[in-house]
């Protein structure tokens, strides 16, 4: 266990490193959430006088959302950071030290939790600075952080899989694309009660609205423990369904 | 073509205490191949063994298999006493492997990459930096050891990937074609270092496809071909069972057809020659292997002439390893020349 622990930290400084020193990882995952924040809160200003809406702003409905869609579009690639380590043969490196195992695995995952609290503050920050407003002042914001991070991890294994089952990086590339929809579907941009009906039966099964909702509350309204409370089951559910899958490719591709 | 005692040249060497040990092993990959088919030897304490062999002989699978990375289809493995299938994880605490392709993080330092495997790797923390240091001067990586490896020459990072691989001070270390890709200065700037490597008392175990490298390197090789060790034994003995010089033929031929016929001519036109002790076609020709060859060319010259042999080149030399594995398996080493040349403009 402390083992593990150990070698989980020296890794996951290693893809905390490499992720902090190519800048464009940063550019690019945080890109379109600042665009969508500035942009879609001026054109859609009056989009917030239809009912289902109970932000004084668009700007506040959209903050929480573009917080959530920076995490999302932060771990959408994560997976490959492994895979090229697979191709260029580091992972064998690793495997050949008399570590354990999964903490390669753990290696990489823990430290989504960091890059992703980071990448939400800036959206936080940038959004309180257009004049979004944060009800629940530093212990909130902390908490936004902290559920940025946790769904970071979560979400990251839909990367994983599809990475370590193909093993090609352009494959897990595209099959990433295939859960943008979710992000659009989410309450993200518009209230449930805008939502036409098929939408909001796909709406409840939806983990990223979960995370959302609860980020949003702790911005505009206060602590909710019900919102938080889902949204922590969600994401533990999100959590055991995304790892368990990504522990079993992964034992598969380093059997 | 091999004799029972040719097959085992010196089982004495391996003797005393051996480090690694393999019985029968045996890797057929999905799909079919045998790429290691039945292939015992054992490596003495502090010895520099090496694999000698073709691309594709079997070498990086039975490398991988003794550092743990892969698992055989069949038979038994042990490195230093403990047996790879069931204790893979002890296995790991003896060894170093430098794998045929370099692998080193681009994105860090080449101190953090050592800090790292270190780390990971359990050296004492009070001593992890002094190892370092003395890692880096070894491989004269001390200058670059704060740029990040990315920006490093492919020899530097060759050295670097090694220095990983030793960190721990390892029992064994684990070769795959060290200095593969690598310039000529290069290559025996890090000759020097393995042979360092090797007097401090780390048992080595090399593949390669270099002669050069196993002749100059190992003091023990075993030739691969095919998934099996053709023969082995030291560099030397190796050679003295080619025995005599040498002396290869190039023939001008225009078609394989005709490549074949003059070969059998000068079979026929060689018979009772006393020095030629034997013949062998070779690529683009023939070997012949010649007691004091310098003495019998003039005469070996003069016995060809007439029947349509159009000899492009002579030469001759000393054997080399090379000669040996054309002897064991009437192949050269280097296939890129092995089917080459028929119509001989030498
Ligand atoms: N992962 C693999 N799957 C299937 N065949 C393989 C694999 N790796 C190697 N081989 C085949 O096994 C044989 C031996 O390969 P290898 O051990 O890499 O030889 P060498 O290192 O001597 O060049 C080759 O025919 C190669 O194509
Ligand atoms: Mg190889």
């Amino acid at each position: 266990m402390i083992g593990v622990a150990y070698e989980t930290f020296l890794l996951g400084r290693r893809a905390f490193l490499r992720w902090a020193r190519v800048p464009g990882n940063w550019i690019s995952t945080l890109f379109f959430p600042l665009i969508q924040l500035v942009l879609f809160s001026q054109l859609f200003k009056d989009i917030i006088q239809l009912p289902g809406f109970k932000e004084s702003s668009y700007l506040a409905y959209l903050a929480p959302g573009q917080i959530v869609f920076a995490v999302f579009l932060g771990v959408s690639w994560v997976g490959i950071n492994l895979l090229m380590d697979y191709h260029n043969g580091y992972l064998d490196k690793l495997r050949v030290t008399p570590i354990n195992r999964i903490s390669i695995l753990f290696g990489e995952m823990v430290p989504l939790f960091v890059t992703c609290a980071m990448m939400a503050a800036v959206i936080l920050v940038t959004s309180l600075a257009l004049g979004a407003s944060l009800v629940t002042g530093i212990p909130g914001a902390l908490g936004i952080l902290a559920l940025s991070g946790l769904f970071g991890i979560a979400w990251a294994g839909t990367s994983f899989v599809p990475a370590l089952i193909t093993k090609n990086e352009q494959a897990a590339g595209s099959l990433s694309l295939l859960f943008f929809p979710l992000a659009f579907m989410s309450t993200a941009f518009v209230p449930v009660e805008r939502m036409p009906g098929w939408l909001q039966v796909v709406n409840n099964w939806n983990p990223i609205s979960y995370v959302i909702e609860a980020q949003r509350a702790l911005m505009s309204t206060g602590f909710d423990a019900g919102l938080i409370g889902k949204a922590l089951l969600a994401m533990a559910i999100l959590f055991i369904v995304t790892q368990a899958a990504t522990i079993w490719a992964f034992r598969r591709l380093t059997a | 073509m091999v004799t029972e005692t040719q097959q085992r040249l010196d089982e004495t060497h391996a003797a005393a205490a051996p480090v690694i040990e393999v019985r029968e092993l045996v890797k057929v990959y999905k799909g079919g191949t045998r790429a290691v088919d039945g292939v015992s030897f054992t490596v003495a304490e502090g010895e520099f063994f090496g694999f000698l062999g073709p691309n594709g002989a079997g070498k990086t699978t039975t490398i991988r298999i003794l550092a743990t990375l892969l698992r055989p289809t069949s038979g038994s493995a042990k490195v230093s006493g403990i047996d790879v299938l069931a204790h893979p994880g002890e296995v790991r605490r003896e060894v170093g492997f430098a794998m045929q392709t370099v692998a080193v993080d681009p994105l860090a330092t080449g101190r953090e990459n050592l800090e790292l495997i270190g780390r990971l790797r359990r050296v004492p923390a009070s001593e992890l930096q002094g190892r370092i240091d003395e890692l880096l001067v070894l491989m004269k990586l001390t200058e670059s050891q704060k740029k990040v490896v990315g920006t490093y020459s492919g020899g530097m990072k060759r050295r670097l990937d090694l220095a990983t691989a030793l960190l721990h001070r390892p029992k064994v270390l684990f070769l795959d074609e060290p200095t593969e890709g690598l310039d000529p200065q290069s290559r025996n700037a890090l000759w020097e270092e393995l042979e360092s490597v090797n007097r401090s008392g780390t048992t080595m175990f090399l593949t390669t496809h270099y002669m050069e490298e196993a002749d100059r390197l190992c003091k023990r090789i075993a030739i691969v071909d095919e998934g099996k060790i053709v023969v082995e034994g030291t560099p030397a003995e190796l050679k003295r069972t080619v025995g005599n010089d040498v002396v290869e033929l190039q023939l001008e031929a225009d078609s394989p057809n005709e490549l074949e016929r003059q070969r059998s001519g000068i079979g026929r036109m060689l018979e009772g020659f006393e020095p030629v002790a034997e013949i062998k076609s070779s690529p683009a020709g023939v070997q012949l292997y010649v007691s004091d060859a310098a003495a019998a060319i003039p005469e070996l010259v003069r016995r060809l002439d007439g029947d349509g042999i159009r000899i492009g080149a002579l030469t001759m030399h000393q054997p080399s390893l090379d000669d040996v594995f054309m002897r064991y398996t009437g192949k050269t080493i280097r296939e890129e020349q092995a089917n080459v040349h028929f119509t001989g403009w030498y």
